[in-house]
């Protein structure tokens, strides 16, 4: 996309806005790639998508449900100091003072989904707050990873899956091991390496998966490799005769993977239920989003792989769940996969040991105050009065004994006995039984029967 | 009935996908083409482009999804049109594939199979023996046939196991050998080595075409008196530890034989094995005959040079009787 400064106002606002609610199938007139030249845009739908057809006009659409559409540059600075030293930092650049959007009503959440999805926030965040203690006691071995300004991205694109729909998270997105119903103490024994953590202390951190009830694959540290294996579950449960959604994340660092290409495409070629969701946080470790990628939004993506892409903002609950629902349902049709960008700033460093002083302050304030958690809970006590004071108070009392009693029960497990680490290596004597989750796959025979292959012409 | 290599390993994965509609194929050009050495020719008619994915030139995705496909209980066949591009998919392989069982518990019933090995002149990038990557690999199971009969039982075996495994097709044996193999359903169980020599003088150890290589030899140092016992390993993940000790206690003499590179070979790793089990059986030097540490040369004079050759194990057997 090198034509990315031509991208008028006119057309990445207005004009996306409202095609919001149809992702799937709205169209917008091209960003002109110069010659006006033209074709189809992805579409939905898998006949379609293998019988594309040429015609004359190139239409793209990206989606964005954005209420704001903050843009930053950061940039490397030579500054020096007093002493006439040079030193290298960032430098941010654009509209730091603009005001805070209101939250976009859902088209799909009801009251008690809502008020769901901003305990399951609230669970998150004070997990996370219970970790970081754990470690200023001692009690985590290594770091700790979090997820703050990023709860509502978390929590909203899980809670948009179906029981039977499978997720990956990343290091951030504990608060979608919340939804899906892992406890917080598994969470914190993963962090603690105890012997009761999900992984009985070979892993720690969000490492850890359920293939039988939660389906849940465990990510690994390498960053991509996620989205050709969801591809991988979404295609062993069609050829049981099961469209299931199957939802992972990627961060902005992250995409630059080769494998985040590889894994993308082969979704989209299979037509298979994907819904990645592409976490822009601005800040990879301590590289700026500038530094990753050229494009404008990384939805733009999407319509390199022929998919569509939708851009949200990460802090929005509402905003995060609609186009995951949207996603999800695309993925239950069988209508293969969607990118959903979602917009938002990682609040704290990569992890507890660094204090992200890379960042440029002002980016901080400015994200600070569009605090998910915050920005959602005016929404239901002011704006819709969901909740009233009270009931609010009660609920987040409420959160606070969940999170101490889950952290009781971490702190309690034992450390793993030494010999336990030995064992396990491989499936065998029957620890476990394979067989396919969603019934027998659907087998159509040809007529096709064997005979001895030809002489191979290569390498002979 | 007589098979060849190539057509033992193909009517394996044909009957397990017949027996087991769980078994399926993807890879590059493996569908309407047939793969590129013709393994699964025919397949896609057969069992449906549902079953028989041509994917796109993405080793990490093809790795990626019969991996994510296996978690749903389907038992992947992905084909590598040559092993050396398995490469391009480590991460996968390492980091996801091989450590998911002891991480996090969950069974991962794949195959990753397709052609290796030299001999051909396919030159630095399609000659390559690459199975010590996997076997510094804790998770995976490596299997290199040397037999048209075993290279059936072990596919069958492979498909069949819980377990990821990497399966090594010896693209010199495809055509060149034939034996006759049993109509009925049968596996050859992974971990189990084989005697294809018996012989009282010494042993040479080793698999894949490298057996063939060795019988060939051993022909040769019949006529002189001198019988080598030739074994051939099948897998070397397991590795059968019990065969190796067996045959240095008879012999007494050992030679370790194999076309990957001498450093950082499963020889290397075998004399380990020796040392902690036969050491006192040991009558001469653990000799090896290994490719060279380089990258594996294209002209058919510089390959033969790098590749062991019938003469040279025939002169260290020679050699090492003389002891």
């Amino acid at each position: 996309m090198g034509n990315n400064n031509k991208k008028s106002k006119h057309n990445s606002n207005e004009r996306r806005a409202n095609h919001g609610s149809r992702p799937a199938t709205a169209r917008v007139r091209a960003d002109a790639d110069g010659n006006g030249r033209v074709a189809t845009a992805a579409r939905a739908g898998r006949g379609e998508s293998q019988t594309r057809q040429d015609t004359d006009l190139r239409t793209y659409s990206i989606p964005d449900y954005r209420a704001e559409r903050p843009a930053f540059t950061v940039l490397q600075r030579v500054e020096k100091d007093a002493d006439g030293n040079e030193h290298v930092r960032y430098e941010v650049s654009g509209d730091l003072d603009a005001p805070l959007p209101p939250i976009r009503d859902s088209r799909y959440l009801d009251r008690q989904q809502a008020i769901q999805i901003y305990r399951y926030m609230l669970l998150n965040r004070k997990m996370e707050v219970a970790l970081e203690n754990l470690y200023k006691q001692g009690k985590v071995v290594g770091g700790v990873y979090f997820g703050l300004g990023q709860e509502a991205c978390s929590c909203a694109s899980a809670y948009a899956l179906d029981k039977d729909d499978w997720f990956a998270p990343m290091i951030r997105n504990q608060g979608s091991l919340l939804v899906r119903g892992f406890r917080a103490s598994d969470t914190m024994m993963q962090y603690m390496a105890k012997a009761d953590s999900p992984t009985g202390g070979r892993d720690g951190t969000s490492h850890f998966g359920d293939i039988e009830k939660r389906n849940m694959v465990s990510p690994i540290s390498m960053l991509g490799d996620l989205i050709p294996v969801l591809a991988g579950v979404a295609l062993g449960a069609r050829l049981q005769g099961r469209n299931v959604a199957v939802m992972t994340y990627i961060g902005d660092g992250g995409q630059s993977t080769g494998v985040t290409y590889e894994g993308i495409n082969f979704a989209a070629v299979q037509n298979l239920g994907l819904v990645l969701v592409v976490e822009s946080n601005l800040w990879a470790y301590s590289t700026p989003s500038n530094m990753q990628y050229r494009c404008k939004d990384l939805a733009e993506r999407a319509l390199g792989y022929g998919i569509p892409g939708v851009i949200v903002d990460g802090t929005d609950a509402c905003q995060v769940y609609d186009a995951a629902h949207e996603a999800v349902e695309r993925a239950h049709r069988g209508e293969g996969p969607t990118l959903i960008e979602a917009k938002m700033m990682r609040m704290k460093g990569h992890a507890i040991h660094d204090a992200a002083g890379y960042v440029p302050k002002e980016m901080f304030e400015f994200w600070k105050k569009r605090d998910p958690i915050a920005r959602f809970e005016n929404y239901l006590l002011q704006d819709k009065k969901w909740l009233t004071g009270q009931e609010n108070e009660a609920l987040i009392a409420h959160v606070d004994e969940i999170i101490e009693a889950e952290r009781e029960i971490a702190v309690n497990s034992p450390m793993p006995a030494p010999e336990s680490a030995e064992g396990g290596v491989f499936c065998e004597n029957g620890c476990h039984e394979v067989k396919p989750k969603y019934g027998t796959p659907k087998v159509r025979k040809g007529t096709g029967s064997y005979k001895a292959t030809e002489a191979a012409v290569h390498l002979k | 009935m007589q098979l060849t290599y190539l057509e033992a390993i193909r009517q394996g994965i044909w009957e397990e996908m017949e027996r087991d509609p769980a078994v399926f194929c993807l890879g590059e050009d493996i569908g309407v083409y047939g793969g590129a050495f013709k393994v699964t020719d025919g397949f896609i008619d057969r069992f449906g482009p549902e079953r028989v994915i041509d994917t796109p030139i993405a080793e990490s995705a093809i790795v990626g999804a019969a991996f994510g496909a296996s978690l749903t209980g389907m038992r992947p066949v992905a084909e590598f049109q040559f092993m050396d591009f398995i490469a391009c998919a480590m991460n996968q392989i390492s980091n996801m594939v091989a450590k998911t069982h002891y991480l996090w518990g969950a069974p991962a019933p794949l195959v990753l199979r397709g052609p290796s090995g030299g001999y051909v002149h396919g030159g630095p990038f399609h000659s390559q023996n690459p199975e010590m990557w996997f076997v510094h690999n804790p998770g995976l199971k490596v299997i290199c046939p040397a037999t048209p009969y075993d290279a059936k039982g072990l596919i069958k075996a492979a498909i069949r196991d819980n377990n990821p495994c990497v399966f090594f097709e010896h693209k010199y044996l495809y055509r060149r050998i034939k034996e006759e193999v049993p109509q009925e359903d049968y596996v050859v169980p992974i971990g189990k080595a084989r005697i294809a020599r018996e012989g009282r003088d010494l042993s040479v150890i080793t698999y894949a075409a490298m057996v063939h290589s060795a019988l060939e030899a051993a022909e040769i140092l019949s006529k002189e008196g001198i019988e080598i016992e030739i074994v051939d390993l099948r897998s070397l993940v397991p590795i059968d530890r019990q065969a190796i000790a067996q045959t240095v206690k008879r012999t007494n003499k050992v030679i370790l034989l194999h076309e990957h590179s001498r450093t950082g070979g499963l020889a290397g790793e075998i004399a380990a094995i020796i040392n902690e089990e036969a050491f006192d059986d040991l009558d001469g030097p653990i000799v090896r005959i290994a490719g060279l540490d380089s990258a594996i040369p294209f002209s058919p004079p510089q390959e033969h040079h790098y590749l062991p050759k019938v003469e040279d194990i025939v002169r260290e057997s020679r050699r090492l009787k003389a002891y």
